[in-house]
């Protein structure tokens, strides 16, 4: 009785839901703004919804394989593959890292109950730095936003895995505790063997959106400073400092660290650079802001020491500039 | 039953982005926006927020005992930590009491739906050219010769096909699943080797460069490579009128956008050009032309310059921007 109230209930809110959006659609249709706002605005929207439209289909595949992997895959079956020897650690963190997709926003949780679990801080550290970066999807959009150039997301991958290896290894020599803030409360695991798997899957598509519904406020944020800076911000104040290798790359890493944007998009904002910029400053801007960022900085902030952040901060900061630096010098 | 008015939220929310993305491609105001290319990409993207939608709205009423239930997962998969405030961050799940915070990120979420319906698609205009750096990314695109149609670049990516064959093998099921899709064909410019030396052909012995919009950043490349084998040559192609500061009274830019993905990425290429009425015309107004080429030098960079002998006002086409062409050489 109560399940078939149930279902006629979910049937008429999806009714008036669509009612009330049909409603606003119409009401936009009737309205003309268009006189009324500065023309510069409206080039801001258009390159807005642009990078959104162009970037939410990445976005959902990533926040489905996000949802895929909080139910499915256990901490347990990742720590299965963490080696007990450091420098074996450092690597394998990094392949398991590329291996895993993963997003910049999702990743400080999961590596929060990875350390919990007895992974060590370091391993943690080049599954972070990876685990955004290097992925099919992130491999894929770069792949389409530099035109269908392979060369672009070859170098993404290759350069951004090197820098993490090297952070991995500085931060194991650096910290040895776990730096995390609270101490933790072990905790039993998962209740999914009980859990039938059309269950799973249900609960990996809601999962899902509730990822979808943290990072698109990001994206959202992101795309709107991007459009900002195109729109107002004049290219010939940057490219006095586009000549000068060493400003343009500080510029673009900075940029990547300040939009903060989802590593399954960045490709796109990165490329509308490139008329501008040289080819090693888009690296940094692609290699820099998937490893960490202004958001991903506060989330880490929530999890580990304030020092320990600000290690990992500078520390992947100078060797993504001195990775590319000797890039651009030597090719 | 209980309500929930996030959850409600959440699901218009979600049904309005699947709507937005609909009209675009039903107005077909889609162009104004991305290169059609990748448009199959955005339809799905459509498609999988009407499946999320349709999940989401199971969620907007519960019974008591499910709210238990769902309290007990919750508090197992989610906050078993730290009883602090990551959860709300990492895992909200739209249950967590509605807050100031709340409200402004789901502004911040409904800002593009606001938007995107309710203002009109602009083309991009002569103020963003200027932005974009005008003339002097015309200078240096010749300069560097780091033009969106490079052909050096086309034959390099190819080659890298070749080496990098583990990468492309990651790539191929994305890639199918496009090709699959007929209507993203209509807009993808792709074309054969031999049609690409048979476009180059035409423009080395026609008597007119006629420069329709397919081939107008293809031929555009071509002529900046070597302004002096087309000097003198006749040509006619149309664009709206960019004046720069710094240009003489009698110059101006008649210049397209080349968007490779999405409007964000547009990048300016046009012709500098040089006529009597040039006073009489005016940023973003669309002309036609027919001129012909000879060489400028602008901060030091050799630019083609059109000496125009005609030209007629004409409306903004439907499709104002320009794809890069694609050269298959498999």
């Amino acid at each position: 009785m109560i399940r078939i109230f149930r279902s006629h209930i979910i049937d008429i809110t999806g009714i008036v839901l669509l009612a009330i959006l049909v409603y606003l659609i119409s009401f936009s249709s009737g309205l003309d703004l268009s006189l009324e706002i500065p023309p510069s605005l409206l080039n801001l929207n258009v390159i807005f919804i642009s990078i959104l439209i162009e970037a939410l289909p990445f976005v959902l595949i990533g926040v489905l394989i996000a949802g895929f992997i909080q139910i499915f895959i256990t901490e347990e079956h990742i720590q299965r593959w963490i080696p007990k020897n450091r420098a074996a650690a450092v690597v394998m963190s990094c392949v398991v890292g590329a291996l895993f997709p993963a997003c910049e926003c999702g990743i400080v949780p999961i590596i929060r109950r990875l350390i919990s679990k007895g992974v060590p801080v370091y391993a943690a550290i080049g599954f972070m730095l990876t685990g955004p970066l290097i992925n099919p999807i992130v491999i894929a959009s770069t792949y389409m936003a530099f035109g269908n150039d392979l060369k672009m997301a070859g170098l993404r991958m290759g350069l951004g895995f090197l820098v993490a290896i090297i952070v991995a290894f500085a931060v194991s020599l650096r910290f040895k505790s776990n730096q995390l803030k609270d101490p933790i409360h072990l905790t039993h695991g998962h209740s999914t063997k009980q859990r039938s798997f059309i269950d799973q899957v249900w609960s990996m598509l809601t999962h899902s959106i509730d990822e979808f519904f943290d990072m698109a406020k990001y994206l959202i944020m992101g795309a709107f400073l991007a459009s900002i800076v195109q729109v107002y911000m004049p290219a010939k104040a940057f490219l006095q400092s586009a000549d000068d290798p060493v400003a343009s790359l500080i510029i673009m890493m900075g940029f990547a660290y300040v939009l903060s944007l989802c590593s399954e998009a960045d490709a796109f904002i990165g490329a509308s650079f490139s008329s501008i910029f040289p080819r090693s400053s888009i690296l940094g801007f692609l290699i820099f802001g998937p490893m960490i960022d202004f958001k991903n900085t506060i989330m880490m902030l929530s999890v580990f020491r304030l020092k320990f952040v600000l290690g990992v901060l500078t520390l992947t900061a100078s060797v993504v500039f001195i990775t590319l630096f000797i890039f651009q010098n030597v090719i | 039953m209980k309500f929930h008015f996030q959850q409600a939220l959440r699901a218009l929310i979600l049904l309005a982005f699947c709507g937005l993305i609909f009209q675009l491609h039903h107005t077909g105001d889609i162009t104004k926006y991305i290169n059609p290319k990748y448009s199959g990409l955005s339809q799905s993207a459509s498609i999988l927020f009407l499946i999320l939608f349709f999940i989401q709205i199971t969620r907007i009423w519960t019974s008591k005992k499910e709210t238990e239930i769902h309290d007990h997962h919750h508090s197992h998969s989610c906050c078993h930590n730290n009883h602090d405030h990551d959860c709300s961050h990492d895992h909200d799940h739209g249950d967590s009491p509605f807050t100031v915070k709340k409200l402004l990120s789901y502004s911040i979420i409904v800002l593009p739906l606001m938007t995107g319906f309710f203002l009109p698609a602009k083309t991009l205009d002569a103020s963003i050219a200027d932005k974009k750096g005008g003339l002097a990314i015309l200078g240096n695109q010749n300069k560097e010769d780091a033009g969106q149609v490079n052909l050096e670049n086309i034959d390099e990516s190819s080659a890298d096909d070749f080496e990098e064959y583990s990468l492309e093998d990651n790539l191929e099921d994305f890639e199918e699943q496009i090709e699959q899709d007929p209507s993203v064909y209509e807009g993808e410019q792709v074309i054969s080797k031999g049609e690409f030396e048979q476009l180059k052909k035409e423009l080395n012995s026609s008597p007119v460069i006629k420069m329709d919009d397919f081939v107008f950043s293809l031929y555009y490349e071509e002529i900046s490579k070597d302004i002096n084998k087309f000097k003198g040559r006749e040509i006619e192609f149309q664009g709206f009128v960019y004046k720069e500061e710094g240009l003489n009274s009698n110059q101006l830019v008649v210049s397209r956008f080349l968007i490779t993905h999405c409007v964000a990425d547009a990048s300016m290429i046009g012709f500098l050009s040089e006529l009597e009425d040039a006073p009489k015309l005016y940023d973003n107004m669309w002309i036609k032309v027919t001129g012909v080429i000879d060489a400028a030098t602008y901060n030091g960079a050799e630019l083609p310059l059109i000496k125009i002998k005609k030209w007629e006002e004409i409306e903004e086409p439907f499709i104002p921007y320009l794809y890069p062409i694609n050269i298959r050489i498999l």
